[in-house]
């Protein structure tokens, strides 16, 4: 269907978005690493619980750990050989992780599920939960929640703004993998019976608009290029018109938002059999030699993955896993990529957020960021005094979905987001 | 790989505006006003710009030397403090300096001036912690505080020839020429009901008319006015709120007092006195205006409100003492007017 224009929302920041470093990359597959290290916490909630032993032998694609709970996800070796090591590592995160290290066979022995021809909505469920699918853009929700709605849902949602820079990791998927993302839409609309399919695409992502808007049975909605576009709230605002009430779930609002990643992902499992242990990862930044997209296995060490893109051109200031707004600083290459990680950046001096905080000006740069109209400024300035329970009421801090907008506009370099997420803490410390 | 990676929070990137660039916008944005200042006053404002200016920054400086420990060991540190403060210097003491300058009358002695920026920079702003953390305006403190101590030189507005020809009662201009007590066209004419004596153009353009050095040429600060907003360093409504809202409470509050609508009064009341320059250049520091939108549109208003009040019955330009007076009040509006986030209204209906 033609694409029609979305609706744009209060506050947000254009930024930069630095995509032509690897937008035009053909995604490559990046052989496969000698070991991998795969960390039992690939979703939000409860880690899954090991089920392999050390000296086990597996196969690419059977099961290493157990989903421990409803928001929990099954973990997949991903490649064929033995187990030598389960060790416990702090993850970037700062949360220990448990670890099972794999050495690799190079055999490429497979162990799939069956392929479901025509399968029932059931059947779609099941082998959601069952391959381990999560929610690619970032967070990592289990898809298998998202997928049992509690209020009746009307609409779909794909997900495929990508508004983070540098990103573009779905940018190539969504035109290299166009009908497999179909597909896949179509079978989770199925699974949760509704029929409306709605593609968020941010415009300036024009090939990846044309390529969707040969299908007549799916909605195209290009969206302003605007930073955070692709937050959940926001894109369901911008396509639909539609907004999700504080602590509210989209499916409240009849609506379920899904990543263009995780229907590639879903299209894969019923089709193939194929659990999640893959995904493309997009390395960039000005710091590496050739920035570029490729299908990296669950558990590769970031050390090779910037190897193979020929390794640092300069001196980084700053190693980021996933997006320069919302990803993790890595204190050095000794990490392994996880279902979520959308990317590796490697940002020189000139591109990295400098950290020295002048006073705050009070200029309310913050404020005309936050796309959840909060305050960031006071916040921060209550949270620098310790005063934790009065910067969350003047701040609303519990509905910041900590997008970065507002750090990224300061002109005094605060602090904003660590005020924020030590607020976070406090109160849900004092709460619990 | 070296050793110098930083980790911290994120977003790892940022926007290229500090706290210097917008401070010198601001900068920027004054100069007309200081130019036509000079032009119309001559080499005496000159003057008084730049001894503003440097008592604003020298306070600055020797605070800061003294607070960091400069004089400490023999001056052991001297140069690496002086080397610190190089680095932290974001303009503000210099804006200070020259918004006083340009907010005082041509008539003011050099040291006069002197002593008023070094009170608003060492006793207003730095006092209090430096940027960011004064709690009124301090160009604006440090002129009421000249005003109630050099009554005399500061109460005077200075003019130049063109003011042979107005229409002004007698006891206003002495035999000898030097103007008395508020003899602008704002004080002098207009708010004793004596119309306005000079044409809307000289007014609009500042020649032949009595003012304090900046505030006179209006053109000049609508130039740094559309400089501001195009630079986005102040939103394009909140000067026009200001404005506005006192024109109309002026014209309303005249049209009473004559019994006879008079609309005549508007464009004058809002051209004559410091009103634009206030409106454009004081009202508008972030550090004393509230942070949210609701907040905002109050602050502005009631500034515009009670200047239009105070002027109406006191028959002096009260604009700095309005804005002084709001200054305080800000903290009180910001913690009444805390905006509701992404969605709420939605959550409160479906709760009842």
């Amino acid at each position: 269907m033609k694409a029609i224009k979305g609706k744009s929302f209060f506050g947000g920041v254009h930024i930069n978005d630095m995509k032509y470093l690897s937008c035009n990359a053909v995604t490559e597959v990046l052989p496969a690493p000698e070991e991998v290290a795969i960390s039992t916490l690939q979703s939000l909630g409860k880690p899954a619980t090991c089920c392999v032993n050390v000296g086990d032998k597996v196969k690419k694609g059977q099961l290493i750990a157990d989903a421990d709970g409803v928001v929990s996800s099954d973990v997949f070796s991903s490649v064929s050989g033995e187990v030598v090591k389960i060790l416990e590592l702090v993850g970037a995160h700062g949360v220990t992780e448990k670890y099972i290290v794999i050495k690799n066979d190079m055999l490429e022995t497979e162990q799939y599920f069956n392929a479901l021809e025509n399968p029932t909505p059931e059947q779609i469920k099941e082998r959601i939960k069952e391959a381990g699918i999560v929610g690619l853009g970032g967070a990592g929700f289990p898809t298998a929640v998202k997928g049992a709605p509690k209020t009746p849902v009307d609409t779909l949602i794909l997900n495929g703004a990508e508004c983070e820079p540098y990103l573009t990791c779905d940018h190539r998927l969504m035109v290299e993998n166009t009908d497999e993302i179909v597909r896949g839409a179509k079978l989770i609309a199925k699974a949760i019976g509704v029929s409306n399919i709605i593609i968020g695409i941010e415009n300036n992502k024009p090939d990846c608009i044309a390529a969707f808007e040969k299908y007549e049975d799916i909605k195209v909605v290009s969206l302003k290029k605007k930073y955070p576009m692709g937050s959940e709230k926001h894109i369901i605002y911008a396509t639909t018109g539609r907004k999700v009430g504080v602590g509210k779930l989209p499916a409240d609002s009849g609506v379920i938002v899904q990543n263009v990643a995780t229907a590639f992902a879903v299209c894969e499992a019923v089709e193939k059999g194929k659990p999640l242990f893959e995904r493309i990862v997009t390395v960039s930044g000005k710091a590496v030699k050739e920035p570029k997209n490729l299908w990296v296995k669950l558990g590769t060490p970031v050390k090779d993955i910037i190897a193979y893109c020929g390794g640092e051109a300069c001196s980084p200031k700053k190693i980021v896993q996933g997006g320069p707004m919302t990803g993790v600083a890595l204190a050095n290459y000794d990490e392994y990529t996880h279902k979520t990680t959308s990317g590796v950046l490697l940002l020189t001096e000139k591109e990295a957020a400098k950290n020295n905080p002048t006073p705050c000006i009070n200029c309310g740069r913050c404020a005309d960021a936050c796309p959840m109209l909060l305050m960031p400024m006071n916040t921060e300035f209550y949270a620098a005094a310790g005063d934790y329970e009065n910067a969350a009421k003047l701040g609303n801090t519990l509905s910041c979905i900590e997008c970065g907008a507002c750090e990224y506009v300061c002109p005094a370099n605060r602090p904003l987001i660590q005020a924020i997420r030590k607020t976070k803490a406090a109160v849900c410390a004092k709460k619990c | 790989m070296d050793n110098n990676i930083v980790i911290s929070t994120p977003p790892h990137i940022k926007g290229k505006r500090t706290t210097k660039c917008i401070m010198l916008d601001v900068l920027i944005a004054l100069i007309p006003a200081a130019v036509m200042g000079v032009v119309y006053f001559g080499l005496k404002a000159l003057l008084l710009e730049a001894v503003a200016i440097l008592g604003a920054v020298a306070t600055e400086f020797v605070y800061y030397f003294i607070a960091q420990g400069g004089f400490k060991d023999k001056c052991a540190n001297a140069l690496e403090t002086c080397k610190k403060w190089l680095n932290q210097f974001d303009f503000t003491s210099a804006i200070t300096g020259l918004i006083l300058a340009l907010i005082v009358p041509v008539t003011v002695n050099w040291y006069e001036v002197l002593i008023g920026s070094v009170f608003a920079v060492a006793v207003v702003k730095m006092l209090f912690g430096g940027t960011g953390k004064n709690l009124v305006n301090p160009a604006i403190t440090g002129r009421i505080f000249m005003f109630i101590s050099f009554t005399l030189t500061v109460f005077i507005a200075p003019n130049f020839e063109a003011i042979k020809w107005w229409d002004l009662s007698a006891n206003l201009i002495p035999d000898d020429g030097v103007l008395q007590v508020g003899a602008t066209v704002l004080s002098g004419n207009l708010l004793q009901g004596k119309g306005v004596g000079t044409s809307l153009l000289d007014l609009l353009l500042g020649s032949g008319v009595a003012g304090c050095i900046g505030e006179t040429c209006k053109v000049a600060i609508i130039a740094g006015y559309i400089y501001l907003c195009a630079r986005k360093i102040i939103k394009w409504w909140q000067p026009l709120l200001v404005v506005l809202s006192c024109g109309v409470l002026g014209t309303v509050l005249m049209s009473v007092q004559k019994e006879a609508f008079d609309i005549a009064f508007f464009l004058p009341s809002i051209l004559s006195g410091g009103l634009l320059f206030g409106a454009v250049f004081m009202a508008t520091d972030y550090v004393t205006s509230p942070k949210g939108f609701a907040g905002q549109v109050i602050y502005y208003v009631a500034i515009g409100l009670f200047t239009a009040l105070l002027r109406h019955y006191t028959k002096i330009e009260v604009i700095s003492f309005t804005i002084m007076l709001l200054n305080l009040v800000v903290p009180l509006i910001d913690i009444y007017t805390v905006r509701k986030p992404f969605g709420y209204k939605k959550t409160s209906k479906e709760g009842k």
